[in-house]
């Protein structure tokens, strides 16, 4: 067997049971996934917050204020960035980045709507048994 | 797990009004713009806000003020064997100026507390919060609810006009130990009402200096508590720092051991080296518990104080935002002390009862 790369893929849920602006959660791949409905675009990420496990869902969207000079407040990247409800680590929601350091993030799932049903895509590497 | 640290919270103030001694019910209704209000946080914010987005309860109402929430999200699934309520902003009523409106508030959240919250479940235990402007109204306070049996603890805020050692604070101490309750202090009250500056530099400007900042007063308490010798004048007295974190701490005995060796003579009520009276005296809960970039460097500040072990409790701080995990916490600590600091040491400091042996376990047990 070669090494290749094998695409996952899950029915979540309806989209029409995801109105703009709303959230929930499915399993699929082996854990929690959030999703978000953004204004109409979809969005999957790991439901728990790297940090300590804060339940990602139930975090808000919103915009931030964007790295600046002191003193200098600059906003942006509205209803990009998801905050976790606990602690409040920012993460931007399309790759799952941290604000704080891009190294740093939460698991993001590729999302497609087929049929009216959205559906969660997975991409798993696989080597030589 | 024993959770030092659990905030019940009120709707509004104004629900106190069934518990507020008739005399001061029109300051309730009528005082200021809608009624009565304590000084509140809104110097410095929280930019994403004081509690976890996730508190709210069903009915809207504040994080805190649903006991069936409460128990859902925090007492149930994380397993607390008992938790200790420390009210919500009621430790702000020692900022206010009127020591007998402020005494009052504070016997009315006494009053709902034992009235509404203890009774509901056998693992919530409570703090009788005491206004500090007028220390004797205080001790009556502690002398009138101290005795009741799932009270724990005398409440203060770290904030105040002076450090705890000073003689005023005294009578609350001579209750307490009549009573038989430890004193605690709570993060509270920082650069609000009557107090001072929350740090030795004044005003700061942004929140993260704020929060950060939280401990000045936390350290100042514990150099004034042994520098007084309030442990010399009532050696029974334990005294528990809660919210104000631990790291600090080893090195701020080193740094007042070494002056205590050479200032000794200044303070010559205090007979022994201020690290041993602060180990037999003083506990201080975990949270929040800073996250340096390896367990392994935590531990190693934990480890630079003997016995650090058997001073630190346990906490959530449930439901405000920079809440600690206890799983997460238990496995940052050196594994020696990891019981001790769960519960065993909240345990022996409070009295509780010992673990109950799991029903299933004794049904295996039985079985076998």
């Amino acid at each position: 067997m070669s090494a290749g790369v094998t695409t996952e893929r899950v029915v979540a849920l309806p989209l029409a049971e995801l109105p703009p602006d709303t959230s929930t959660t499915v399993k699929a791949f082996g854990t929690t996934v959030a999703i978000f409905n953004v204004g109409g675009q979809i969005f999957a990420v790991g439901n728990n917050c790297p940090h300590h496990g804060g339940p990602l869902r139930h975090g808000r969207i919103s915009g931030t204020t964007l790295p600046s000079q002191p003193y200098e407040y600059r906003y942006g990247r509205e209803g990009r960035v998801l905050v976790c409800p606990w602690h409040g680590w920012e993460f931007d929601i399309e790759s799952g980045r941290t604000m704080f350091d891009p190294s740093m993030g939460v698991k993001t799932y590729e999302v497609r709507v087929e049929d009216g049903e959205i559906v969660l895509m997975r991409q798993r590497r696989h080597g030589n048994p | 797990m024993i959770d030092c640290d659990v905030h019940q919270n009120l709707d509004h103030v104004r629900d106190l009004l069934p518990w507020i001694d008739p005399a001061y019910r029109d300051f309730f209704l009528h005082a200021g713009f809608d009624g009565f209000e304590l000084p509140n946080y809104f110097t410095w914010v929280q930019p994403h806000g004081f509690n976890r987005d996730d508190s709210v309860p069903p009915d809207g109402g504040m994080p805190g003020s649903d006991y069936e929430t409460m128990r859902k999200q925090l007492l149930d699934p994380l397993d607390v064997e008992y938790a200790i309520l420390t009210g919500e902003d009621i430790l702000t009523v020692s900022c206010l100026p009127n020591p007998q409106l402020a005494a009052a508030v504070a016997t009315a959240h006494n009053r709902w507390m034992i009235d509404e919250w203890l009774p509901r479940d056998s693992r919530l235990k409570g703090s009788l919060v005491v206004a500090t402007q007028d220390a004797e109204r205080a001790a009556e306070e502690i002398s009138a609810f101290g005795n009741h049996p799932d009270v724990m603890q005398v409440l203060l805020p770290c904030a105040n006009t002076s450090g705890y050692g000073h003689p005023h604070y005294h009578p609350i101490y001579e209750a307490a130990v009549e009573v038989g309750l430890p004193v605690a202090m709570h993060v509270g009250g920082e650069g609000l009402g009557i107090n001072p500056p929350p740090t030795a530099t004044g005003y700061p400007i942004y929140y993260i200096e704020w929060h950060v900042l939280l401990i000045q007063c936390a350290m100042s308490h514990v150099v004034s508590m042994v520098c007084h010798g309030v442990f010399e004048k009532y050696p029974e007295l334990r005294v528990v720092v809660i919210e104000a974190g631990v790291t600090w701490l080893p090195t701020l005995l080193w740094r007042l051991d070494t002056d205590w060796k050479a200032l000794r003579s200044e303070v010559p009520w205090v007979k022994r080296l201020p690290s041993e009276t602060v180990r037999e005296h003083m506990r201080f809960t975990t949270q929040p518990l800073d996250e340096p970039d390896s367990r392994g460097k935590l531990k190693r500040a934990l480890e630079l104080l003997d016995g650090l072990e058997d001073m630190l409790m346990f906490a959530t701080d449930y439901p405000h935002w920079d809440f600690d995990r206890p799983d997460l916490v238990s496995r940052r600590l050196p594994e020696s002390g990891r019981e001790k600091v769960m519960s065993e040491n909240a345990r022996a400091l409070y009295g509780l009862p010992a673990r109950r042996v799991d029903a299933a376990v004794t049904e295996a047990r039985s079985v076998a």
